[in-house]
Parts: C-alpha cells; sequence; structure tokens
C-alpha cells in the first residue's frame, strides 16, 4: 500500500510539472500583456522599459527556469497587472468557488441520489420515466441558458432570490443549482444503474427473504452497496466544479476562481493563470489520489490487489 | 404683547430647529448605490499605472485640476478655481482652491500634490495615455502652495482639455504626495486616497469596489451613503439584476435598448461619445510597413482615393446605425465632427451616400472591377462590444460589391502589437474613437500627426500635420473653430481617410431607487455619482 501511494504521489508531481509546462508555453504564445498594460498611444521606449520590469524580455528557457525554481520555493510570483503575490489573489477567490462548489455538490447528490433509487425500484414505472426525463434535461440544457432562466423566473419575475452576486444563502441557491442539475443528472443515472444492479444480488433476496422492511432493504443494504462508485464520482465532480465553473461564475456574476483564470487569461496576466491552473490541477490530481485510496479502502478487493502488487 | 412675543420667539425656534433638522437630514446621504459595470479596466489606482479604461471606477474617488460644464460643455473649475492661459499657449497658470482635503486626513492638496501627479504621469514606462503630452511639460513652476505654472516649448493650447474630469478618460487624477511617498506605493495601491466625494472603502479585484460618501466634501455631498461597483460581465445578468432589483445602475450597449424598453427599465441616454469608423490600415507611406498594393494606399494618391471612396458608397451606414446600435447615434460624414460642435456646418455632416452602382464604378475605375481581397479584424474594445457587430455589417456590404473579405476575429491583447508598430497594412478595422478632446484635431495628433511622440496610428500626409501644427499653436479658439470648419473639415471629408459612420450615443440603464442625474454632454463613461439623487 504505501509503494502503491509513493507511486501515485510522483505521478501526481510529473503530471503537474507537465501540466505547469504546458500552460507556461501556451500563455506565450497568446500574446504580450505589455500590449495591455499600456494605452496604445504609448512610445516603445515605454513599451520596453515595462516589458524589462515584469521581466518578460529574458529568453523564454530562462523566464520558464525562473518560474519552476520560484514554485519549488513557494513563490507563484506577482499579478502582472495588480503586481500583488497571486497567492493573495487565489486565496481571495477560493472560497467563493469552494462554498459554491459544496453547495453544488450536495445538491446534486440529496437530488441525484434518492430520484436514481427510486427510479431503480420503480423502473419502467411513471417516476422512473419522469426520473429519466430529469436526467436528460439536466445533461442537455447548456448551464449557461439554465442559469439565465433561473435568473428570469426565481430573480426578475417572482423576485425570490438575487439575480447575482456573492452574499448570503440565498445568493448561492441558483448558481448551485445549475452547477449542480447536470452533475445531478449524472449521479441520478449512476446511482440507478448501481442499484439495478446490487438490487438483483442474492443478498438483497435474502434481506427481503428474512422478512426486513422494504426501506431498509433499499437504504441499508442496497444503497450502502451501489453507492461506491457514486462516491468515487461525486469528489471528481467536487473537484471539476472548482475548475469547470466558469459559465456559471460568469453568469451569476460569483467571483471565483475559474472567472479569475478566464480574466487573466483575456488579460494575459501569465501569472495569475499559471498558478490558478497549477492550484486546480493540484486539487484534481489530489482528489483522484484521494478516490484511489478511498476506493481501496472502501473495497478490500482493490485493496489487496493493491498490496499484493 | 409678551405673550405673543413669546409665541413668535417659540414657534421661529421650532421652524428653525425643524428646518435645520430637515436640512441636515437633506444632505445626509443615505442608502447604498450599487452599479453593474462590464469592466473596472486594469484596476489600478495610481496616476503612471492606469492607462484610462479605470476611469469609470475612479471618478467617484478622483478629482482633476478642471471640470466641464453640464451646460455648455465648457472648462469649469474643479481642484482649480482659476486658470490662465499664457504666452499664446506656453504657459498655464492654475491657482487652486484653499482647503481641499484628501481623504481620511491626509492633508490638504496644494501644488506640490499636482506637480508630483504630473510627473508621475509623465515619467518613463508611465502607462497613463496622457504620459507623451504631459512629457512636452518643460517645467512646472510653483509659485506658492496654491499656485502652479506649467510651462511648454511650444504653445499647448488644449492643456485644459487634458486635465479635466469632464472627458473620457481624465487620467490626470490629483494623488496626494505625502500619502504615497509615506505608505509606499503598494499600500497605496492597497488603499487610494483622492479629494472626491466618495472615498475608498473596499476593493476586491474582478468582483466590486465600495465607496463612502464624504460627508463634509467642497464641492457635493453625496445623496446616497455608499456607492458599489460590481463586475458583472454578462449583459444579460446585468440587465436581469436591474429589473430585479439587485443593482440600480447598469451598464450596457445600445443593442439592448430595444429590449430595454419593452420590460419597462428607464434608460438614460449620454450623447455623442464616440465617433465610429472602420480605419483603413497601411496610409503610411514613410514607414517601412509601408505596402504599395493595399488598394486604399496606392502611391497613386487619386487611385487610393477613389478606392476609400468605394469603400464608403458601399455601405449602408444608417441601417448599421439602427440595427447594430439600436439608432443610438447620427451617420455623419467628416472625420470626428458632433453635430453639436460649433464647425458642424450642414456640408461636414452630410454623410456618404449608400450607392453600391457607384462603388462598383469606383472600384473599377481605380483598377479593382473584380474587387480586391480584404481583411477584417473583428476586435471589441472595452466598453464598445458592439464593434465587431459593425466589422462584420461592413464586411457583408463589402462583398456585395465584389470584395472578398476575410474576417479575423482577433483579441485586443494581440492585436495591439500591430497597432502600435503599424504593422496592420492591407487590414481594416471597426473602431469608435471615445471623445478624448474637445476638438477633432487633438484625437488627430494621435491618429495622424507623424511627429507625435507615440501615436500616428493609421495615417500620415502632410496636409494634416500642417493643419495639426496651426491648431495646436493656435491660441485663439474662434480662430481654430474656424479652421475646422473651413478648412480641416472639409479637407478630410474630400481626403476620405477611412469609412465614415457616425457619432454614437451610449444607454445606462437605471432603476426606480434613481433619481435626477446630471451628465456632462460628449462623456463617455459613468460619472457625476456625487449628483445622482434618490428616486421618488
Amino acid at each position: 500500500m504505501v509503494a502503491y501511494l509513493i507511486g501515485r504521489v510522483l505521478q501526481t508531481l510529473l503530471s503537474m510539472l507537465v501540466v505547469i509546462s504546458i500552460v507556461f508555453v501556451l500563455t506565450r504564445l497568446s500574446g504580450n500583456p505589455v500590449n495591455l498594460l499600456l494605452d496604445v498611444n504609448a512610445t516603445q521606449r515605454d513599451f520596453d522599459l515595462l516589458t524589462r520590469h515584469l521581466g518578460l524580455d529574458k529568453p523564454l528557457p530562462v523566464q520558464y527556469g525562473i518560474y519552476v525554481k520560484n514554485i519549488v520555493q513557494g513563490d507563484f510570483g506577482k499579478s502582472v497587472l495588480s503586481r500583488r503575490p497571486v497567492i493573495e489573489h487565489i486565496r481571495e477567490r477560493l472560497p467563493a468557488t469552494v462554498e459554491l462548489g459544496v453547495v453544488a455538490m450536495l445538491l446534486s447528490v440529496l437530488i441525484g441520489v434518492p430520484i436514481g433509487v427510486y427510479s431503480a425500484v420503480r423502473r419502467g414505472g411513471v417516476l422512473d420515466s419522469a426520473a429519466r426525463v430529469f436526467a436528460v434535461l439536466g445533461q442537455s440544457l447548456p448551464p449557461f441558458w439554465l442559469g439565465l432562466m433561473l435568473i428570469l423566473f426565481f430573480g426578475v419575475i417572482l423576485g425570490v432570490l438575487p439575480a447575482g452576486g456573492r452574499g448570503g444563502l440565498q445568493h448561492l441557491l441558483l448558481p448551485a443549482f445549475t452547477l449542480g442539475y447536470f452533475t445531478s443528472a449524472a449521479i441520478m443515472r449512476l446511482t440507478r444503474s448501481s442499484m439495478l444492479e446490487v438490487l438483483g444480488a442474492d443478498y438483497i433476496k435474502f434481506a427481503r427473504l428474512k422478512g426486513l422492511h422494504e426501506q431498509i432493504v433499499l437504504w441499508k443494504h442496497g444503497l450502502k452497496n451501489a453507492l461506491l462508485p457514486v462516491i468515487t464520482f461525486a469528489v471528481l465532480l467536487f473537484v471539476q466544479f472548482l475548475g469547470g465553473a466558469v459559465v456559471t461564475e460568469t453568469v451569476f456574476a460569483w467571483p471565483g476562481l475559474g472567472r479569475l483564470i478566464l480574466e487573466s487569461i483575456t488579460t494575459r496576466d501569465y501569472p495569475i493563470v499559471q498558478a490558478g491552473v497549477l492550484v486546480l490541477s493540484a486539487l484534481y490530481l489530489i482528489g483522484n489520489l484521494l478516490v484511489d485510496m478511498l476506493y481501496s479502502w472502501l473495497n478490500p478487493k482493490i485493496r489487496y490487489r493493491s498490496t499484493a502488487g | 404683547m409678551a405673550w405673543r412675543r413669546c409665541c413668535s420667539v417659540l414657534i421661529v425656534v421650532v421652524l428653525a430647529g425643524t428646518l435645520g433638522v430637515g436640512l441636515a437630514s437633506a444632505q445626509q446621504p443615505q442608502g447604498t448605490l450599487t452599479v453593474a459595470v462590464a469592466t473596472f479596466g486594469n484596476e489600478r489606482w495610481l496616476a503612471h499605472l492606469y492607462p484610462g479604461a479605470e476611469d469609470v471606477v475612479l471618478k467617484p474617488m478622483m478629482e482633476n485640476l478642471l471640470s466641464r460644464d453640464l451646460k455648455t460643455g465648457d472648462l469649469s473649475p474643479m481642484l482649480a478655481e482659476r486658470w490662465e492661459v499664457l504666452e499664446e499657449g506656453r504657459a498655464w497658470r492654475f491657482s487652486l482652491r484653499k482647503g481641499v482635503q484628501f481623504h481620511d486626513g491626509h492633508g490638504e492638496m496644494t501644488a506640490e500634490d499636482i506637480k508630483f501627479t504630473i510627473a508621475s504621469i509623465a515619467k518613463e514606462g508611465s502607462a497613463n495615455g496622457l504620459a507623451p503630452e504631459f512629457r512636452l511639460i518643460k517645467s512646472m513652476e510653483i509659485d506658492d502652495p496654491y499656485t502652479i505654472t506649467f510651462r511648454f516649448e511650444k504653445p499647448f493650447v488644449a492643456f485644459g482639455n487634458k486635465v479635466t474630469q469632464g472627458l473620457f478618460a481624465s487620467s490626470a487624477f490629483i494623488h496626494s504626495k505625502h500619502y504615497i511617498e509615506t505608505v509606499g506605493e503598494e499600500a497605496a495601491e492597497r488603499h487610494p486616497v483622492g479629494t472626491g466625494p466618495w472615498k475608498f472603502v473596499e476593493h476586491i479585484r474582478g468582483d466590486r469596489i465600495v465607496y463612502e460618501a464624504v460627508e463634509n466634501h467642497w464641492r457635493a455631498v453625496p445623496h446616497f451613503k455608499r456607492l458599489v461597483f460590481l463586475k458583472v460581465p454578462e449583459p444579460a445578468t446585468r440587465m436581469a439584476m436591474l429589473r430585479a432589483g439587485s443593482v440600480d445602475v447598469i451598464e450596457i450597449g445600445g443593442e439592448y435598448v430595444e429590449e430595454l424598453k419593452k420590460v419597462g427599465v428607464r434608460t438614460l441616454t449620454m450623447p455623442n461619445v464616440a465617433w465610429l469608423c472602420v480605419l483603413l490600415g497601411g496610409q503610411w507611406p514613410s514607414k517601412s510597413t509601408y505596402d504599395p498594393t493595399v488598394p486604399w494606399a496606392l502611391p497613386d494618391a487619386e487611385r487610393a482615393r477613389k478606392v476609400r471612396q468605394a469603400l464608403n458608397l458601399a455601405v449602408d451606414k444608417q441601417a448599421i446605425m439602427q440595427q447594430v446600435l439600436g439608432g443610438l447615434g447620427s451617420v455623419l460624414g467628416s472625420w470626428l465632427i458632433y453635430p453639436t460642435d460649433p464647425w458642424a456646418t450642414e456640408a461636414l455632416m452630410r454623410p456618404y451616400p449608400y450607392d453600391p452602382p457607384k462603388a462598383k464604378a469606383l472600384l473599377a475605375e481605380a483598377g479593382y472591377p473584380k474587387g480586391f481581397e480584404v481583411t477584417m479584424n473583428l476586435t471589441a474594445w472595452p466598453g464598445r462590444g458592439y464593434l465587431p457587430d459593425v466589422g462584420e455589417a461592413v464586411a457583408t456590404y463589402w462583398e456585395k460589391v465584389g470584395l472578398k473579405v476575410k474576417r479575423r476575429p482577433v483579441d485586443r491583447a494581440v492585436f495591439s502589437a500591430d497597432f502600435r508598430a503599424r504593422a496592420y497594412s492591407g487590414v481594416t478595422l471597426a473602431y469608435a474613437a471615445p471623445l478624448v478632446g474637445l476638438e477633432p484635431w487633438e484625437f488627430l495628433i494621435r491618429a495622424g500627426y507623424t511627429k507625435a511622440t507615440g501615436g500616428n496610428l493609421f495615417i500620415e500626409h502632410a496636409q494634416l500635420d500642417a493643419f495639426i501644427e496651426r491648431l495646436s499653436t493656435e491660441p485663439d479658439r474662434a480662430e481654430r473653430v474656424r479652421i475646422v470648419r473651413d478648412e480641416l473639415g472639409p479637407w478630410l471629408y474630400e481626403y476620405v481617410p477611412g469609412v465614415a459612420i457616425g457619432a454614437v450615443h451610449t444607454i445606462v440603464g437605471a432603476g426606480p431607487r434613481v433619481g435626477d442625474w446630471p451628465l456632462i454632454p460628449g462623456h463617455m463613461g459613468f460619472h457625476n455619482w456625487e449628483y445622482v439623487t434618490h428616486g421618488r
């Protein structure tokens, strides 16, 4: 198990090095930020001075070397635009993103799992059909459209929820649902198929023969075993929510990390893009690692194989 | 009698007390005014760090030496209560208002602060759009703490327009020398200080900027206690937030005007804030990037002019103004002239007609009977999101007269490098020049004066240089008006530098909490927040 973990950690570090190298090259291919920092009327001398001041006059391999060295020392650099440490920007935005991600994931699970269970139990029935419609809609409605419709209905027509911005729990509901609906549909489908498989197992038949109450059979014996793939999927989803909520964050004017990265791409703020992607990829890779560990912990067969291997 | 006198005194005391309380509460800022804008610019607050797009969010907190009159648009006092133009424009003397305080007790504004700010804008490496012009200052003399004189080698007759709050972008906001030198630039960036009617409270980058009213401000005590700017990039969200009452004011493009009317949202129009045209890149024969095969920049001036004329006649400007800009603007002929200008004659305002058959004939006369290939850059600029749509519409009209148009969606950051280096010969783009000076030649210094330190972005011509030199050194405004009306305007009309579309307006969506809002004519971008009253 220890060897397995060490291997996975090394893989994770290697993946992160690849990610930062790709991001470093791509950001520099996209244009010089000095063009946006100066007025179009600025002289070539102003342009050269600012380029030098930002260290962008050095050859790319030198810039790359400095960048990697600084990261190893925990220094993500300063924003090209604000000249504030990048880590401050990330720290400022990460709570909003985590807050949205957590609530969206909770909503996904709370909606997706019960509907998935009942859909499996009432297979072919009205509820199952309705659940399938719910799933198809959830996976086919574009988040920007759904978000705007929710804003229009709950914010403008009913006036019961804020139309955008970050504030209390009320501000969270619409963006979290927009973000979570797509995945709740996926969780519902996964729970349904997993439950269908589990409900056909011998131990479920045995539990029923023993005369256990149907709810206990379903929720205690059935769901507990069916949840394994759902949990792993949900953890990965959560990590995806952290970086993949750009559309939702933009529509709801939610000041999260995804929007910060998007804005930094448009302003060529290399250090923020690099650090943001690095943080998100680190979270993703760590999430993957945790899922693997969780899986091997939940499923003794996997643990045995890993240990044996 | 004594009783009567006593009663009278009592009534006077009660009335005075009531009135006094009434006045105090009327002047007491109340409530929050929340504004949703698409961008905060680069979000830099020191004079040498903002290129200009921060104008909208800096204006509440900062002030300039001068402003502009709400009715006439003429220069008016602000931090300077008087100014004199001396030595035929070679010197400008400003007498400062006494007792104007920087926020949070950072002292009185004096001539030292003016000198410090202007020097900071002019220094090498400055990002401020006024840097090239402020480098023309030969000396800054502080006669006493409230008087400063700027001296120039040559007359700088429009210097007042560079230090006014009444234009976009007013980049010469006055900063506190003492504060910045005491706390350092980094700390001053985190907590900027100005003399405006609103003081800084909080800035969360890319999310919000919060200001609080200065309750005893020398010029105007705001009606609202707090002013909050939210960055909401998506226009549909901004509209929904306004309709839901989450915000009180939104920045919105003219293309949404009909939609706003349909849902009953109140709109305010800011008229004649920018001049819309299509730039034809490559008209710079003295530069190494000049390409003599570009049809509108041929060495044969008459053939090139026919091509430029054809490109104008091929475009239905009225339809673009109506369909793309929601009718918010006026189609005009001669360049950089607004209908309210003193030099705007009927002849100069007359648009080039929409005449595709004549356009085809002119192309044939110029040697292009089958048209030619052209690139149209589709680039959005801050606050002018409609430009790619204008470019697309123009491209479609050009195709109808036989041109083969290659659309090139390109980001501003990428194109800016070409723009600066004039490396876009043969490339065209829709552009809206904001009203950066009160006289058209002020913009032409940037766009087409070969001796400018920066600028000279798309055209060069000896005649244009001569006009700019005459106008920029002519101290008599009446004479400048005459030159523009009778000489420069007609010359531009005949020369046809590009595709003239006209003057455009912009709109503001305002909610029920917003009452009166006096706006300066021709000022692009939000301003005058301190004068916004509560809605009834």
